[in-house]
Protein backbone atom coordinates (compact mmCIF):
# COMPACT_ATOMS: atom_id res chain seq x y z
CA UNK A 1 0.00 0.00 0.00
CA UNK A 2 2.82 2.39 0.99
CA UNK A 3 4.03 2.15 -2.73
CA UNK A 4 1.26 3.95 -3.84
CA UNK A 5 1.53 6.89 -1.36
CA UNK A 6 3.29 9.97 -3.12
CA UNK A 7 3.98 13.19 -1.93
CA UNK A 8 0.31 14.23 -2.71
CA UNK A 9 -1.04 11.95 0.29
CA UNK A 10 0.11 14.15 3.05
CA UNK A 11 -1.57 17.74 3.96
CA UNK A 12 0.43 20.23 2.10
CA UNK A 13 1.09 23.13 3.86
CA UNK A 14 1.24 25.83 1.41
CA UNK A 15 1.00 28.78 2.78
CA UNK A 16 -1.89 30.29 0.32
CA UNK A 17 -3.88 27.38 1.62
CA UNK A 18 -6.35 28.90 4.76
CA UNK A 19 -5.86 27.96 8.07
CA UNK A 20 -7.98 24.49 8.69
CA UNK A 21 -11.15 24.43 10.92
CA UNK A 22 -10.17 20.71 11.26
CA UNK A 23 -7.12 19.22 11.69
CA UNK A 24 -6.85 15.43 11.88
CA UNK A 25 -3.62 13.19 12.37
CA UNK A 26 -2.79 9.50 13.61
CA UNK A 27 -6.38 8.69 13.62
CA UNK A 28 -7.33 5.10 13.91
CA UNK A 29 -10.55 3.38 14.68
CA UNK A 30 -11.92 0.10 14.73
CA UNK A 31 -15.14 -2.02 15.31
CA UNK A 32 -15.88 -5.77 17.03
CA UNK A 33 -16.45 -8.25 14.78
CA UNK A 34 -19.57 -9.84 15.90
CA UNK A 35 -19.55 -12.41 13.41
CA UNK A 36 -16.94 -14.21 14.48
CA UNK A 37 -16.68 -13.02 18.50
CA UNK A 38 -16.43 -16.22 20.39
CA UNK A 39 -18.42 -17.60 22.54
CA UNK A 40 -16.18 -16.26 25.96
CA UNK A 41 -14.21 -12.90 25.80
CA UNK A 42 -14.09 -10.21 23.44
CA UNK A 43 -14.92 -9.85 19.45
CA UNK A 44 -12.37 -9.42 17.43
CA UNK A 45 -11.77 -5.72 16.42
CA UNK A 46 -11.98 -5.05 12.89
CA UNK A 47 -9.61 -2.12 11.72
CA UNK A 48 -11.83 0.33 9.44
CA UNK A 49 -9.35 3.86 9.41
CA UNK A 50 -5.92 3.16 9.68
CA UNK A 51 -3.97 6.23 10.23
CA UNK A 52 -5.69 9.03 8.97
CA UNK A 53 -3.65 12.44 8.60
CA UNK A 54 -6.42 15.56 7.31
CA UNK A 55 -6.89 19.05 6.95
CA UNK A 56 -9.89 20.86 6.25
CA UNK A 57 -9.20 24.50 5.41
CA UNK A 58 -12.13 27.16 6.72
CA UNK A 59 -14.41 28.00 4.59
CA UNK A 60 -13.41 25.76 1.51
CA UNK A 61 -15.08 22.64 0.52
CA UNK A 62 -13.40 19.37 0.55
CA UNK A 63 -14.41 16.03 -1.08
CA UNK A 64 -13.78 12.63 -0.19
CA UNK A 65 -14.40 9.95 -2.45
CA UNK A 66 -13.70 6.41 -2.69
CA UNK A 67 -14.95 3.10 -3.25
CA UNK A 68 -17.92 1.41 -1.36
CA UNK A 69 -16.87 0.18 2.21
CA UNK A 70 -13.57 2.30 2.07
CA UNK A 71 -14.63 4.45 5.46
CA UNK A 72 -15.98 7.35 4.22
CA UNK A 73 -19.06 7.73 6.39
CA UNK A 74 -17.04 6.26 9.32
CA UNK A 75 -14.20 8.68 8.73
CA UNK A 76 -17.51 11.54 8.84
CA UNK A 77 -18.80 10.33 11.76
CA UNK A 78 -15.82 10.69 13.58
CA UNK A 79 -15.23 14.28 12.84
CA UNK A 80 -18.95 15.37 13.63
CA UNK A 81 -18.11 13.47 16.79
CA UNK A 82 -20.68 10.30 16.23
CA UNK A 83 -17.89 8.01 16.68
CA UNK A 84 -14.66 8.62 18.72
CA UNK A 85 -11.51 6.97 17.68
CA UNK A 86 -9.44 4.51 19.21
CA UNK A 87 -6.65 6.75 18.75
CA UNK A 88 -5.26 9.92 16.98
CA UNK A 89 -6.05 13.72 17.38
CA UNK A 90 -9.27 15.57 15.98
CA UNK A 91 -8.90 19.73 16.36
CA UNK A 92 -11.70 21.51 15.43
CA UNK A 93 -10.94 25.40 16.03
CA UNK A 94 -7.63 24.41 17.76
CA UNK A 95 -9.51 22.31 20.46
CA UNK A 96 -8.86 18.55 20.50
CA UNK A 97 -12.38 16.91 20.53
CA UNK A 98 -11.56 13.55 19.96
CA UNK A 99 -11.99 12.03 23.43
CA UNK A 100 -14.62 14.60 24.63
CA UNK A 101 -17.83 13.11 26.32
CA UNK A 102 -20.98 14.27 25.36
CA UNK A 103 -21.17 16.79 28.32
CA UNK A 104 -18.26 18.59 26.79
CA UNK A 105 -18.87 18.49 23.30
CA UNK A 106 -22.37 20.33 23.92
CA UNK A 107 -21.12 23.95 23.16
CA UNK A 108 -19.99 22.52 19.85
CA UNK A 109 -23.12 20.93 18.82
CA UNK A 110 -24.45 23.21 16.91
CA UNK A 111 -21.36 23.69 14.90
CA UNK A 112 -20.81 20.42 14.04
CA UNK A 113 -23.99 19.43 11.82
CA UNK A 114 -24.16 16.34 9.59
CA UNK A 115 -26.53 15.96 6.95
CA UNK A 116 -27.33 11.77 6.27
CA UNK A 117 -27.17 9.32 3.33
CA UNK A 118 -30.36 8.06 3.88
CA UNK A 119 -32.79 10.68 4.37
CA UNK A 120 -35.84 8.75 5.55
CA UNK A 121 -34.09 7.16 8.97
CA UNK A 122 -32.96 11.01 9.81
CA UNK A 123 -36.20 12.72 9.91
CA UNK A 124 -38.79 12.37 13.02
CA UNK A 125 -42.35 10.28 11.02
CA UNK A 126 -44.51 12.05 13.59
CA UNK A 127 -43.25 15.33 13.09
CA UNK A 128 -44.26 18.09 10.38
CA UNK A 129 -41.70 19.29 7.96
CA UNK A 130 -41.80 22.68 9.66
CA UNK A 131 -41.52 20.87 13.50
CA UNK A 132 -38.77 19.10 11.82
CA UNK A 133 -36.53 21.86 10.74
CA UNK A 134 -37.65 24.12 13.73
CA UNK A 135 -36.55 21.44 16.61
CA UNK A 136 -32.67 21.63 16.50
CA UNK A 137 -32.84 25.75 16.33
CA UNK A 138 -35.23 25.50 19.65
CA UNK A 139 -32.91 23.30 21.25
CA UNK A 140 -29.92 25.38 20.44
CA UNK A 141 -31.93 28.57 21.30
CA UNK A 142 -32.07 29.97 18.36
CA UNK A 143 -35.81 30.72 17.99
CA UNK A 144 -37.68 27.83 16.04
CA UNK A 145 -41.11 29.41 14.65
CA UNK A 146 -42.94 28.02 11.85
CA UNK A 147 -41.54 31.50 9.61
CA UNK A 148 -37.83 30.63 10.11
CA UNK A 149 -38.21 26.57 8.91
CA UNK A 150 -40.51 27.83 6.04
CA UNK A 151 -36.99 30.56 4.63
CA UNK A 152 -34.97 27.60 5.25
CA UNK A 153 -37.49 25.58 2.73
CA UNK A 154 -37.02 28.18 0.52
CA UNK A 155 -33.61 27.93 -0.01
CA UNK A 156 -33.92 24.18 -1.01
CA UNK A 157 -36.27 24.69 -3.21
CA UNK A 158 -39.37 23.55 -1.40
CA UNK A 159 -42.44 25.70 -1.25
CA UNK A 160 -44.35 26.68 1.93
CA UNK A 161 -47.15 23.73 1.03
CA UNK A 162 -43.94 21.56 2.08
CA UNK A 163 -44.05 22.73 5.97
CA UNK A 164 -47.11 21.01 6.89
CA UNK A 165 -46.24 17.65 5.32
CA UNK A 166 -45.18 14.35 7.15
CA UNK A 167 -42.12 12.75 5.77
CA UNK A 168 -43.64 10.18 4.35
CA UNK A 169 -45.30 12.31 1.98
CA UNK A 170 -42.58 13.57 0.45
CA UNK A 171 -40.44 11.98 -2.22
CA UNK A 172 -37.14 10.66 -1.82
CA UNK A 173 -35.97 13.78 -3.17
CA UNK A 174 -37.80 16.24 -1.48
CA UNK A 175 -36.86 14.20 1.95
CA UNK A 176 -32.86 14.58 0.91
CA UNK A 177 -33.65 18.46 0.96
CA UNK A 178 -35.46 18.60 4.20
CA UNK A 179 -32.32 17.31 5.84
CA UNK A 180 -30.57 19.73 4.05
CA UNK A 181 -32.53 22.48 5.35
CA UNK A 182 -32.63 21.41 8.70
CA UNK A 183 -28.62 22.17 8.61
CA UNK A 184 -28.24 25.03 6.98
CA UNK A 185 -31.23 26.75 8.99
CA UNK A 186 -28.33 26.33 12.26
CA UNK A 187 -25.98 28.18 10.05
CA UNK A 188 -23.06 25.83 11.50
CA UNK A 189 -19.45 26.61 11.34
CA UNK A 190 -18.81 22.89 9.86
CA UNK A 191 -21.21 20.59 7.61
CA UNK A 192 -20.68 17.03 6.84
CA UNK A 193 -22.57 15.85 3.92
CA UNK A 194 -22.58 12.04 3.19
CA UNK A 195 -24.07 11.31 -0.24
CA UNK A 196 -26.44 13.90 -0.24
CA UNK A 197 -27.09 14.59 -3.51
CA UNK A 198 -26.89 11.20 -5.34
CA UNK A 199 -30.23 10.26 -5.26
CA UNK A 200 -31.03 14.15 -6.50
CA UNK A 201 -32.13 14.86 -10.02
CA UNK A 202 -29.69 17.21 -11.48
CA UNK A 203 -31.83 20.09 -11.27
CA UNK A 204 -32.26 19.81 -7.31
CA UNK A 205 -28.45 18.67 -7.42
CA UNK A 206 -27.42 22.21 -9.47
CA UNK A 207 -29.93 24.42 -6.59
CA UNK A 208 -28.11 22.76 -3.74
CA UNK A 209 -24.38 22.94 -4.83
CA UNK A 210 -25.35 26.15 -5.85
CA UNK A 211 -26.67 27.03 -2.55
CA UNK A 212 -23.77 25.18 -0.60
CA UNK A 213 -21.00 26.75 -2.36
CA UNK A 214 -22.50 30.19 -1.41
CA UNK A 215 -22.76 29.58 2.51
CA UNK A 216 -19.26 28.15 2.13
CA UNK A 217 -18.11 31.61 0.72
CA UNK A 218 -20.55 33.80 2.71
CA UNK A 219 -20.92 32.25 6.39
CA UNK A 220 -17.24 31.00 5.65
CA UNK A 221 -18.74 27.42 6.40
CA UNK A 222 -16.35 24.24 6.21
CA UNK A 223 -17.65 21.42 4.40
CA UNK A 224 -16.78 17.38 4.26
CA UNK A 225 -18.42 16.72 1.01
CA UNK A 226 -18.78 12.79 1.16
CA UNK A 227 -19.76 11.88 -2.32
CA UNK A 228 -18.92 9.01 -5.05
CA UNK A 229 -19.79 11.52 -8.18
CA UNK A 230 -16.88 12.71 -9.18
CA UNK A 231 -18.80 15.50 -11.67
CA UNK A 232 -20.25 16.87 -7.98
CA UNK A 233 -17.17 16.36 -6.56
CA UNK A 234 -15.25 18.68 -9.32
CA UNK A 235 -17.84 21.23 -9.93
CA UNK A 236 -18.69 21.65 -6.23
CA UNK A 237 -15.11 21.09 -3.99
CA UNK A 238 -11.82 22.97 -3.67
CA UNK A 239 -9.98 20.22 -2.15
CA UNK A 240 -10.49 16.40 -2.72
CA UNK A 241 -9.45 13.24 -0.79
CA UNK A 242 -9.06 9.58 -2.05
CA UNK A 243 -10.20 6.82 0.71
CA UNK A 244 -9.05 3.57 -0.32
CA UNK A 245 -9.31 0.56 2.41
CA UNK A 246 -9.03 3.07 5.62
CA UNK A 247 -6.42 4.70 4.20
CA UNK A 248 -5.89 8.30 2.11
CA UNK A 249 -4.46 7.43 -1.10
CA UNK A 250 -3.93 10.55 -2.31
CA UNK A 251 -5.14 14.32 -1.54
CA UNK A 252 -5.04 17.76 -3.14
CA UNK A 253 -6.21 20.48 -4.96
CA UNK A 254 -9.39 18.77 -7.13
CA UNK A 255 -8.32 20.19 -10.42
CA UNK A 256 -4.91 18.55 -10.21
CA UNK A 257 -6.04 15.22 -8.77
CA UNK A 258 -8.93 14.95 -11.42
CA UNK A 259 -6.30 16.35 -13.90
CA UNK A 260 -3.53 14.18 -13.46
CA UNK A 261 -4.87 11.50 -11.26
CA UNK A 262 -1.34 9.57 -9.25
CA UNK A 263 -3.43 6.47 -8.09
CA UNK A 264 -4.84 3.56 -10.31
CA UNK A 265 -8.02 3.56 -7.53
CA UNK A 266 -8.27 7.39 -9.02
CA UNK A 267 -8.22 6.82 -12.74
CA UNK A 268 -10.64 3.48 -12.68
CA UNK A 269 -13.54 5.54 -11.02
CA UNK A 270 -13.17 8.21 -13.92
CA UNK A 271 -13.14 5.49 -16.37
CA UNK A 272 -16.50 4.04 -14.96
CA UNK A 273 -19.03 6.96 -14.97
CA UNK A 274 -21.64 6.52 -17.55
CA UNK A 275 -21.56 9.14 -20.09
CA UNK A 276 -25.34 9.76 -21.15
CA UNK A 277 -24.56 8.85 -24.83
CA UNK A 278 -25.03 5.04 -26.16
CA UNK A 279 -22.17 2.64 -25.88
CA UNK A 280 -22.73 -0.70 -27.10
CA UNK A 281 -19.09 -1.56 -25.99
CA UNK A 282 -19.41 0.15 -22.37
CA UNK A 283 -19.54 -3.35 -20.39
CA UNK A 284 -16.76 -5.03 -21.66
CA UNK A 285 -13.41 -5.13 -20.09
CA UNK B 1 -49.75 -13.57 -31.08
CA UNK B 2 -47.16 -11.57 -29.61
CA UNK B 3 -46.50 -13.16 -25.73
CA UNK B 4 -47.92 -10.57 -22.90
CA UNK B 5 -45.46 -7.94 -21.47
CA UNK B 6 -44.69 -8.76 -17.98
CA UNK B 7 -45.66 -5.59 -16.89
CA UNK B 8 -48.54 -3.39 -18.55
CA UNK B 9 -49.98 -0.71 -17.24
CA UNK B 10 -52.64 0.93 -18.92
CA UNK B 11 -54.00 4.53 -18.47
CA UNK B 12 -53.10 4.68 -14.91
CA UNK B 13 -54.43 7.31 -12.35
CA UNK B 14 -53.17 7.80 -8.90
CA UNK B 15 -54.60 11.17 -6.77
CA UNK B 16 -54.23 12.37 -3.43
CA UNK B 17 -57.63 12.01 -1.29
CA UNK B 18 -58.42 15.86 -1.92
CA UNK B 19 -58.24 15.05 -5.76
CA UNK B 20 -54.70 16.64 -6.47
CA UNK B 21 -53.46 14.05 -8.83
CA UNK B 22 -50.11 12.44 -8.77
CA UNK B 23 -50.09 9.95 -11.97
CA UNK B 24 -51.73 11.33 -15.09
CA UNK B 25 -52.89 8.49 -17.03
CA UNK B 26 -49.38 6.44 -17.13
CA UNK B 27 -49.22 3.71 -19.48
CA UNK B 28 -46.12 1.58 -20.07
CA UNK B 29 -45.04 -2.06 -20.82
CA UNK B 30 -41.66 -4.02 -19.72
CA UNK B 31 -41.33 -6.80 -21.86
CA UNK B 32 -39.68 -10.06 -20.12
CA UNK B 33 -35.68 -9.47 -20.42
CA UNK B 34 -36.38 -5.86 -20.90
CA UNK B 35 -34.80 -3.23 -19.13
CA UNK B 36 -37.24 0.02 -19.11
CA UNK B 37 -36.02 3.28 -17.78
CA UNK B 38 -38.26 5.47 -16.13
CA UNK B 39 -36.75 8.68 -15.77
CA UNK B 40 -37.65 12.24 -14.29
CA UNK B 41 -37.21 14.54 -11.56
CA UNK B 42 -37.61 14.50 -7.97
CA UNK B 43 -41.41 14.23 -7.41
CA UNK B 44 -42.26 13.20 -10.64
CA UNK B 45 -44.21 10.14 -9.31
CA UNK B 46 -41.61 7.61 -10.66
CA UNK B 47 -41.44 5.81 -6.99
CA UNK B 48 -45.44 5.86 -7.24
CA UNK B 49 -45.70 3.91 -10.26
CA UNK B 50 -43.48 1.22 -9.04
CA UNK B 51 -45.66 1.22 -5.92
CA UNK B 52 -48.96 1.47 -7.33
CA UNK B 53 -47.60 -2.17 -9.11
CA UNK B 54 -46.50 -3.84 -6.17
CA UNK B 55 -49.72 -2.31 -4.46
CA UNK B 56 -48.18 -0.47 -1.70
CA UNK B 57 -48.92 2.98 -2.31
CA UNK B 58 -48.94 5.03 0.90
CA UNK B 59 -51.88 5.95 2.78
CA UNK B 60 -53.18 9.08 1.49
CA UNK B 61 -53.09 8.12 -2.23
CA UNK B 62 -55.54 5.91 -4.42
CA UNK B 63 -55.29 5.00 -7.69
CA UNK B 64 -58.65 6.32 -9.31
CA UNK B 65 -58.77 4.85 -12.66
CA UNK B 66 -56.99 2.44 -15.10
CA UNK B 67 -55.31 -1.60 -14.87
CA UNK B 68 -51.84 -2.90 -14.15
CA UNK B 69 -51.42 -5.98 -15.91
CA UNK B 70 -49.03 -8.68 -14.66
CA UNK B 71 -48.33 -11.15 -17.46
CA UNK B 72 -51.68 -10.65 -18.76
CA UNK B 73 -53.41 -11.15 -16.06
CA UNK B 74 -55.33 -7.61 -14.65
CA UNK B 75 -54.44 -7.31 -10.74
CA UNK B 76 -57.67 -5.43 -9.57
CA UNK B 77 -59.32 -8.91 -10.61
CA UNK B 78 -57.94 -10.36 -7.46
CA UNK B 79 -59.13 -9.91 -3.94
CA UNK B 80 -56.47 -7.96 -1.70
CA UNK B 81 -54.73 -11.05 -0.33
CA UNK B 82 -54.09 -12.97 -3.20
CA UNK B 83 -53.13 -10.09 -5.16
CA UNK B 84 -50.23 -9.79 -2.44
CA UNK B 85 -49.82 -13.60 -2.75
CA UNK B 86 -49.16 -13.02 -7.01
CA UNK B 87 -47.08 -10.09 -6.81
CA UNK B 88 -44.87 -11.29 -3.96
CA UNK B 89 -44.09 -14.65 -6.12
CA UNK B 90 -43.37 -12.52 -9.52
CA UNK B 91 -41.93 -9.61 -8.77
CA UNK B 92 -39.43 -7.80 -6.32
CA UNK B 93 -38.75 -4.23 -5.14
CA UNK B 94 -35.13 -2.88 -4.82
CA UNK B 95 -36.10 0.35 -2.25
CA UNK B 96 -35.05 3.79 -2.55
CA UNK B 97 -34.19 4.18 1.02
CA UNK B 98 -32.13 1.36 2.07
CA UNK B 99 -31.71 1.90 5.78
CA UNK B 100 -35.63 1.75 5.82
CA UNK B 101 -35.92 -1.07 4.04
CA UNK B 102 -34.08 -3.22 6.45
CA UNK B 103 -34.81 -4.51 9.93
CA UNK B 104 -32.58 -2.25 12.05
CA UNK B 105 -32.82 -5.88 14.58
CA UNK B 106 -32.81 -8.66 12.42
CA UNK B 107 -29.26 -10.00 10.88
CA UNK B 108 -28.84 -9.43 7.15
CA UNK B 109 -28.71 -13.37 6.40
CA UNK B 110 -32.15 -13.99 7.76
CA UNK B 111 -33.59 -11.09 5.93
CA UNK B 112 -32.87 -12.54 2.34
CA UNK B 113 -33.34 -16.04 3.62
CA UNK B 114 -36.70 -15.72 5.09
CA UNK B 115 -39.14 -14.61 2.08
CA UNK B 116 -36.95 -17.60 0.46
CA UNK B 117 -38.16 -19.83 2.80
CA UNK B 118 -41.45 -18.16 3.44
CA UNK B 119 -43.17 -17.37 0.41
CA UNK B 120 -41.39 -19.16 -2.57
CA UNK B 121 -40.80 -22.70 0.06
CA UNK B 122 -36.94 -23.22 -0.63
CA UNK B 123 -35.32 -25.66 2.11
CA UNK B 124 -33.21 -23.56 4.47
CA UNK B 125 -29.92 -24.66 3.30
CA UNK B 126 -30.87 -24.05 -0.30
CA UNK B 127 -31.89 -20.78 0.34
CA UNK B 128 -28.41 -19.69 2.53
CA UNK B 129 -26.14 -21.20 -0.26
CA UNK B 130 -28.52 -18.77 -2.60
CA UNK B 131 -28.02 -15.67 -0.37
CA UNK B 132 -24.36 -16.19 -0.26
CA UNK B 133 -24.08 -16.79 -3.36
CA UNK B 134 -25.79 -13.29 -4.33
CA UNK B 135 -23.55 -11.34 -1.86
CA UNK B 136 -20.38 -12.65 -3.50
CA UNK B 137 -22.05 -11.68 -6.76
CA UNK B 138 -22.94 -7.95 -5.79
CA UNK B 139 -19.45 -7.89 -4.64
CA UNK B 140 -19.68 -7.91 -0.97
CA UNK B 141 -16.01 -8.40 0.12
CA UNK B 142 -16.88 -10.90 3.25
CA UNK B 143 -20.05 -12.05 2.63
CA UNK B 144 -20.49 -14.87 5.67
CA UNK B 145 -19.67 -11.88 7.66
CA UNK B 146 -22.11 -9.43 5.91
CA UNK B 147 -24.59 -12.17 6.15
CA UNK B 148 -24.27 -12.21 10.40
CA UNK B 149 -24.12 -8.47 10.47
CA UNK B 150 -26.78 -5.80 11.50
CA UNK B 151 -27.62 -3.25 8.99
CA UNK B 152 -26.02 -0.44 10.96
CA UNK B 153 -22.56 -2.41 10.92
CA UNK B 154 -22.77 -2.01 6.65
CA UNK B 155 -21.70 1.00 4.91
CA UNK B 156 -24.66 2.70 2.62
CA UNK B 157 -23.18 0.60 -0.58
CA UNK B 158 -23.28 -2.14 1.30
CA UNK B 159 -26.95 -2.02 2.34
CA UNK B 160 -28.21 -1.03 -1.43
CA UNK B 161 -26.24 -3.98 -2.33
CA UNK B 162 -27.72 -6.65 -0.05
CA UNK B 163 -31.27 -5.33 -1.19
CA UNK B 164 -30.20 -5.64 -4.88
CA UNK B 165 -29.17 -9.11 -4.02
CA UNK B 166 -32.36 -9.97 -2.05
CA UNK B 167 -34.40 -8.51 -4.63
CA UNK B 168 -32.86 -10.98 -7.42
CA UNK B 169 -32.83 -14.11 -4.94
CA UNK B 170 -35.58 -15.41 -5.44
CA UNK B 171 -35.30 -14.86 -9.63
CA UNK B 172 -38.35 -12.87 -10.06
CA UNK B 173 -39.78 -12.49 -13.33
CA UNK B 174 -39.90 -8.57 -12.60
CA UNK B 175 -37.94 -6.28 -10.45
CA UNK B 176 -38.86 -2.79 -9.77
CA UNK B 177 -35.25 -1.08 -9.46
CA UNK B 178 -35.65 2.44 -7.29
CA UNK B 179 -33.15 4.28 -8.01
CA UNK B 180 -30.77 0.96 -7.12
CA UNK B 181 -27.67 2.89 -7.48
CA UNK B 182 -27.39 6.08 -6.00
CA UNK B 183 -25.09 4.98 -2.79
CA UNK B 184 -22.58 3.06 -5.09
CA UNK B 185 -19.30 4.40 -6.31
CA UNK B 186 -19.01 4.18 -9.82
CA UNK B 187 -16.69 1.49 -10.31
CA UNK B 188 -19.52 -0.94 -7.92
CA UNK B 189 -22.04 0.71 -10.05
CA UNK B 190 -20.89 -0.22 -12.83
CA UNK B 191 -20.46 -4.02 -11.79
CA UNK B 192 -24.03 -3.67 -10.42
CA UNK B 193 -25.08 -2.75 -13.84
CA UNK B 194 -23.08 -5.29 -15.22
CA UNK B 195 -24.73 -7.95 -13.09
CA UNK B 196 -28.45 -6.93 -13.47
CA UNK B 197 -28.03 -7.47 -17.36
CA UNK B 198 -26.63 -10.98 -16.77
CA UNK B 199 -29.27 -11.99 -14.02
CA UNK B 200 -31.59 -10.89 -16.67
CA UNK B 201 -30.06 -12.26 -19.60
CA UNK B 202 -30.28 -15.55 -17.44
CA UNK B 203 -33.82 -15.84 -16.33
CA UNK B 204 -35.08 -13.12 -18.57
CA UNK B 205 -36.27 -10.83 -16.00
CA UNK B 206 -38.08 -7.80 -16.64
CA UNK B 207 -36.95 -4.79 -15.19
CA UNK B 208 -38.58 -1.50 -14.57
CA UNK B 209 -35.48 0.60 -13.45
CA UNK B 210 -36.00 4.07 -11.86
CA UNK B 211 -33.24 6.62 -12.16
CA UNK B 212 -32.00 10.29 -12.86
CA UNK B 213 -29.02 9.18 -13.92
CA UNK B 214 -28.87 10.15 -17.99
CA UNK B 215 -25.84 7.98 -18.41
CA UNK B 216 -27.12 5.33 -16.55
CA UNK B 217 -30.48 5.35 -18.91
CA UNK B 218 -27.91 5.21 -21.59
CA UNK B 219 -26.17 1.91 -20.84
CA UNK B 220 -28.69 -0.04 -19.26
CA UNK B 221 -32.19 0.26 -20.51
CA UNK B 222 -33.29 -0.68 -24.07
CA UNK B 223 -36.84 1.78 -23.69
CA UNK B 224 -37.23 4.57 -22.00
CA UNK B 225 -40.05 6.55 -20.10
CA UNK B 226 -40.00 10.23 -19.15
CA UNK B 227 -41.87 11.45 -16.17
CA UNK B 228 -42.91 15.33 -15.82
CA UNK B 229 -45.51 16.04 -12.95
CA UNK B 230 -47.20 12.49 -13.35
CA UNK B 231 -47.43 12.23 -16.93
CA UNK B 232 -45.77 10.51 -19.56
CA UNK B 233 -43.74 13.26 -21.62
CA UNK B 234 -41.97 10.84 -24.14
CA UNK B 235 -42.00 6.86 -24.38
CA UNK B 236 -39.41 5.77 -26.87
CA UNK B 237 -36.52 3.17 -27.33
CA UNK B 238 -33.34 4.31 -25.68
CA UNK B 239 -31.38 4.86 -29.01
CA UNK B 240 -34.17 7.01 -30.59
CA UNK B 241 -33.98 9.13 -27.11
CA UNK B 242 -30.29 9.64 -26.76
CA UNK B 243 -30.14 9.66 -31.22
CA UNK B 244 -33.45 12.18 -32.22
CA UNK B 245 -35.23 12.99 -28.47
CA UNK B 246 -38.29 13.80 -28.96
CA UNK B 247 -39.45 16.34 -26.74
CA UNK B 248 -37.94 19.35 -25.15
CA UNK B 249 -38.15 18.19 -22.32
CA UNK B 250 -36.59 14.61 -23.11
CA UNK B 251 -33.55 17.01 -24.40
CA UNK B 252 -33.12 18.86 -21.29
CA UNK B 253 -32.60 16.21 -18.92
CA UNK B 254 -29.62 14.82 -21.43
CA UNK B 255 -27.86 17.70 -21.78
CA UNK B 256 -28.18 18.60 -17.85
CA UNK B 257 -26.36 15.84 -16.93
CA UNK B 258 -23.03 16.94 -15.68
CA UNK B 259 -19.86 16.48 -17.08
CA UNK B 260 -16.35 15.99 -14.66
CA UNK B 261 -14.22 16.59 -18.21
CA UNK B 262 -15.46 19.87 -18.44
CA UNK B 263 -15.53 21.70 -15.38
CA UNK B 264 -16.14 24.70 -16.96
CA UNK B 265 -19.49 24.14 -18.06
CA UNK B 266 -21.48 24.80 -15.29
CA UNK B 267 -24.45 22.58 -13.89
CA UNK B 268 -27.16 23.47 -16.53
CA UNK B 269 -30.57 22.08 -14.57
CA UNK B 270 -33.80 22.00 -16.85
CA UNK B 271 -34.88 25.63 -17.72
CA UNK B 272 -37.47 27.38 -15.43
CA UNK B 273 -39.19 28.72 -18.13
CA UNK B 274 -39.36 25.18 -19.97
CA UNK B 275 -41.00 23.46 -16.34
CA UNK B 276 -43.23 26.21 -16.04
CA UNK B 277 -44.87 26.42 -19.68
CA UNK B 278 -45.20 22.43 -19.25
CA UNK B 279 -46.80 22.92 -15.75
CA UNK B 280 -49.11 25.57 -17.41
CA UNK B 281 -49.68 23.00 -20.26
CA UNK B 282 -51.23 20.10 -17.82
CA UNK B 283 -53.00 22.60 -15.64
CA UNK B 284 -55.06 23.19 -18.72
CA UNK B 285 -55.89 19.61 -19.61
CA UNK B 286 -57.20 19.34 -15.68
CA UNK B 287 -59.79 22.10 -16.94
CA UNK B 288 -61.19 20.58 -19.78
N1 LIG C 1 -48.68 10.58 1.13
C1 LIG C 1 -48.49 11.64 0.33
N2 LIG C 1 -49.20 12.76 0.49
C2 LIG C 1 -49.03 13.81 -0.32
N3 LIG C 1 -48.15 13.84 -1.34
C3 LIG C 1 -47.43 12.76 -1.56
C4 LIG C 1 -47.53 11.61 -0.74
N4 LIG C 1 -46.67 10.70 -1.18
C5 LIG C 1 -46.04 11.25 -2.25
N5 LIG C 1 -46.50 12.49 -2.47
C6 LIG C 1 -46.07 13.38 -3.57
O1 LIG C 1 -46.18 12.65 -4.77
C7 LIG C 1 -45.23 13.10 -5.72
C8 LIG C 1 -44.56 11.91 -6.37
O2 LIG C 1 -43.74 11.25 -5.42
P1 LIG C 1 -42.67 10.13 -5.83
O3 LIG C 1 -42.11 9.60 -4.55
O4 LIG C 1 -43.27 9.16 -6.76
O5 LIG C 1 -41.58 11.01 -6.61
P2 LIG C 1 -40.26 10.51 -7.38
O6 LIG C 1 -40.46 10.77 -8.82
O7 LIG C 1 -39.96 9.11 -6.96
O8 LIG C 1 -39.17 11.54 -6.84
P3 LIG C 1 -37.67 11.31 -6.27
O9 LIG C 1 -36.78 11.26 -7.46
O10 LIG C 1 -37.41 12.54 -5.45
O11 LIG C 1 -37.69 10.04 -5.45
C9 LIG C 1 -44.26 14.00 -4.96
O12 LIG C 1 -44.48 15.33 -5.33
C10 LIG C 1 -44.62 13.77 -3.50
O13 LIG C 1 -44.43 14.94 -2.74
N1 LIG D 1 -21.04 -0.01 13.57
C1 LIG D 1 -20.25 -0.80 12.82
N2 LIG D 1 -19.91 -2.03 13.25
C2 LIG D 1 -19.13 -2.83 12.50
N3 LIG D 1 -18.62 -2.50 11.30
C3 LIG D 1 -18.93 -1.29 10.81
C4 LIG D 1 -19.75 -0.37 11.54
N4 LIG D 1 -19.89 0.76 10.80
C5 LIG D 1 -19.19 0.56 9.67
N5 LIG D 1 -18.59 -0.66 9.66
C6 LIG D 1 -17.74 -1.21 8.59
O1 LIG D 1 -16.74 -0.27 8.29
C7 LIG D 1 -16.44 -0.28 6.89
C8 LIG D 1 -16.49 1.15 6.36
O2 LIG D 1 -17.84 1.60 6.41
P1 LIG D 1 -18.26 3.08 5.96
O3 LIG D 1 -19.71 3.19 6.23
O4 LIG D 1 -17.36 4.07 6.58
O5 LIG D 1 -17.96 2.99 4.38
P2 LIG D 1 -18.20 4.09 3.24
O6 LIG D 1 -16.88 4.42 2.65
O7 LIG D 1 -19.04 5.20 3.76
O8 LIG D 1 -19.00 3.23 2.16
P3 LIG D 1 -20.32 3.60 1.27
O9 LIG D 1 -19.80 4.36 0.09
O10 LIG D 1 -20.82 2.25 0.85
O11 LIG D 1 -21.28 4.35 2.12
C9 LIG D 1 -17.43 -1.24 6.26
O12 LIG D 1 -16.77 -2.45 6.01
C10 LIG D 1 -18.50 -1.44 7.31
O13 LIG D 1 -19.04 -2.73 7.25
MG1 LIG E 1 -21.11 5.80 3.43
MG1 LIG F 1 -38.55 8.26 -5.75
Amino acid sequence: MNAQLNSRSLPDPSSTAPAPLVSIRGLRLSFPDQANKPLFGAAPRIEVLKGIDLDLPAGQITGIVGESGSGKSTLGRVMVRLLAPDTGTVLFDGQDIAQLDEAALRPLRRDLQMIFQDPMSSLNPRHRVWQIIAAPLRRFGLGGTRVEAVAALDKVGLGADFAERFPHELSGGQRQRVGIARAIALEPRFILADEIVSGLDVSSQAQVLTLLKTLAREMNLTLAFISHDLSVIRHLCDRVVVLYHGEILEQGPVAEVFAAPQSEITRTLLAAIPLPELDAHWFDD
Amino acid sequence: MTPPSMLDIRNLNVALLNGRPILRDVSLTVAPGEVRALVGESGAGKSMIGKAVLGILPRGLKVTSGEILLEGQPLHDLRPAARRRRVAEVAALIPQDPLTALNPVRRIGAQIVDPLIKIHGWARPAAQARALDLLHRVHIRAPERVMQSYPHELSGGMRQRVLIASAFAASPRLIVADEPTTALDVTVQKQILRLIRELQQETGTAVLFVTHDMGVVAKISQQVSVLFQGKVMEDAPTQAVFDAPDHAYTRALIAATPSYADPERPFSPVPQSLIAEMSAALAMEVRR
